[in-house]
């Protein structure tokens, strides 16, 4: 019979560290992650020899860029493993190094995500399978699509899919590891550079680069190295799901979206609307309107009139993506999912300063990946 | 005069289809569980697994589901702006590609499929397939 996380030995987030996200720059690969994985060493105030495993994330630099970085916080010859799951890389290297503490294989596991802004290379594209012109549909249009499908269906203005930006540059510009770190009007947004359907620039999550690292341990771990409990967050679930065959196909991530939120929601006995902090996936605009309904954090169509009555803002009923989201902390690809975790960690622990969601005992953590794959954990404090 | 050959023989025809024989037909398959697919492939029915896909001739006409004018394009082969539409064809996918021409479209309206003369990277003329409003 197989289990859930939750039924295995329970697993902390002890240490978080993050590299700011930024444009492209001269700052090598290694930099970005020792900064990442020092400053979650000091977070855990641990030693690089007490951990034990690495699960390294990305998705844009090319293979084993893992090692390389670590042996410079000294080589202790612990198993690095890399995971490449698009989007979801980093919510990947997190699950594993859950995975790996929880099942009583380590009691201390580093997951580290770093990537540079690089060619992408999709594998779909060398399927042999022919397509009509997926050369002219870039991520940014097939979500254009799907918001001019969102506002047909529930009578909504575009320019109010663009609030959403409005608010996750409010909580970006709070955030000292955003790439934009600058409150914007609606107006501002709207009038910005135009890229497809509605969406302007500042609607897109930007290009960029970083590292986050997140150290994860088991009750023994915590004891023995004397972390300080007050201080871990129990991660209550953890949930990776891949595309099924749906009727609407178009719609996958939000459908997949449901489906692994709903797991997570099992496994930790946390109800949607009893979530105090959501990161999520708002690459575009129209993804935080769509998957806040398919977690159920609130009603199909409602998302819009619950974000202008300020329901998912800072101090809200829910804060959504109170680290800016990748609309605005940005989404370097491999780190972006540990750094929702780092962020989660920061308001449960009532550490985020100016950006804090007072009270906050409960997050959830959600990733989407080309494929298309879905990641959903759950922390508590 | 010959007609010119299609860019992307594989994935669509000038003759339609049985549902639908005014309009170039998709070139999709189907499987015996009963799912039909587009694009074409060969390596196993991704509802059940089977392997005994048959290619099914599709209609090239449907309802539009949603646009986008893409004002932004990285690739050199089409210059920017065009329109992409999603369409649900009547036979049951869901194909995404571009709109002829510059006409207004609206989810809902129907759709039909024709083909346009483009040119190829060697400079030859050919015809590919798109979406226009149905008259």
């Amino acid at each position: 019979m197989s289990k859930s996380l939750k039924e295995l030995r329970p697993v902390y987030v002890v240490g978080i560290g993050l590299h700011r996200y930024q444009f492209l720059s001269d700052t090598t690969y290694v930099d970005l992650g020792l900064t990442a994985v020092r400053a979650a060493l000091a977070d855990a105030n641990i030693e690089w020899p007490t951990v034990e495993s690495a699960y390294v994330g990305r998705a844009l630099l090319p293979m084993a860029c893992g090692r390389p970085i670590l042996r410079h916080l000294g080589a202790t010859g612990i198993p690095i493993a890399h995971i490449e799951n698009a989007s979801a890389s980093g919510s990947t290297a997190f699950r594993q190094a859950c995975i790996e503490v929880a099942s009583g294989t380590s009691d201390v596991s580093l997951a580290l995500g770093v990537d540079k802004p690089m060619a992408i290379a999709r594998a779909e594209g060398l399927t042999g399978i022919g397509n009509l012109a997926d050369d002219a549909i870039a991520p940014f249009t097939h979500f254009a699509l799907l918001a001019d499908q969102y506002a047909t269906q529930y009578g909504v203005r575009h320019e109010d899919i663009a609030l959403v930006a409005v608010k996750n540059h409010r909580n970006g510009a709070k955030n000292p590891f955003a790439q934009h770190q600058k409150e914007r009007t609606l107006d501002e947004i709207l009038g910005g550079k135009k890229i497809s359907g509605t969406f302007t620039s500042l609607q897109c999550t930007p290009v960029g680069e970083g590292a986050a690292a997140v150290i994860v341990a088991s009750e023994d771990g915590i004891k023995r190295l004397g972390i300080a409990a007050s201080r871990a967050v129990r991660v209550a679930a953890s949930a990776g799901r891949s595309q099924k065959v749906n009727i609407d196909a178009t719609r996958y991530d939000a459908v997949l979206t449901k489906e692994t939120a709903e797991i997570a929601f099992r496994e930790s006995g946390i109800s949607p609307r009893a979530l105090d902090i959501v990161e999520l996936h708002d690459a575009f605009a129209v993804e935080e309107i769509e998957y806040v309904e398919a977690m159920g954090i609130c009603g199909e169509g409602e998302a819009i009139s619950r974000l202008k009555d300020g329901e998912f803002d800072i101090g809200g009923r829910c804060a959504v993506s109170p680290s800016g989201g990748l609309i605005s902390m940005g989404h370097p690809i491999g780190p972006t999912g540990l750094g929702q975790i780092a962020e989660i960690a920061r308001q449960l622990r009532g550490e985020a300063g100016s950006r804090q969601h007072a009270g906050a005992r409960t997050g959830l953590a959600h990733m989407v990946g080309v494929g298309a794959v879905c990641y959903v954990h759950i922390l508590q404090k | 005069m010959t007609a010119p050959d299609l860019l992307k023989p594989a994935l669509y025809r000038a003759e339609g289809s049985d549902t639908d024989p005014d309009h170039p037909a998709l070139l999709g398959g189907a499987c015996e569980c009963g799912h039909v697919f587009f694009p074409p492939q060969t390596y196993g029915c991704e509802r059940c697994g089977r392997m005994s896909l048959a290619t099914r001739a599709l209609s090239g006409a449907g309802k539009l589901l949603a646009s986008a004018r893409v004002h932004l394009h990285g690739g050199k082969t089409r210059a920017a702006p065009f329109t992409i539409v999603s369409v649900r064809l009547d036979d049951g996918p869901i194909v995404r590609t571009l709109l002829a021409g510059d006409d207004a479209v609206h989810p809902g309206d129907r759709m039909v499929t024709m083909l346009v003369p483009v040119t190829n990277a060697e400079g030859a003329e050919l015809l590919d397939l798109r979406f226009v409003p149905q008259r």
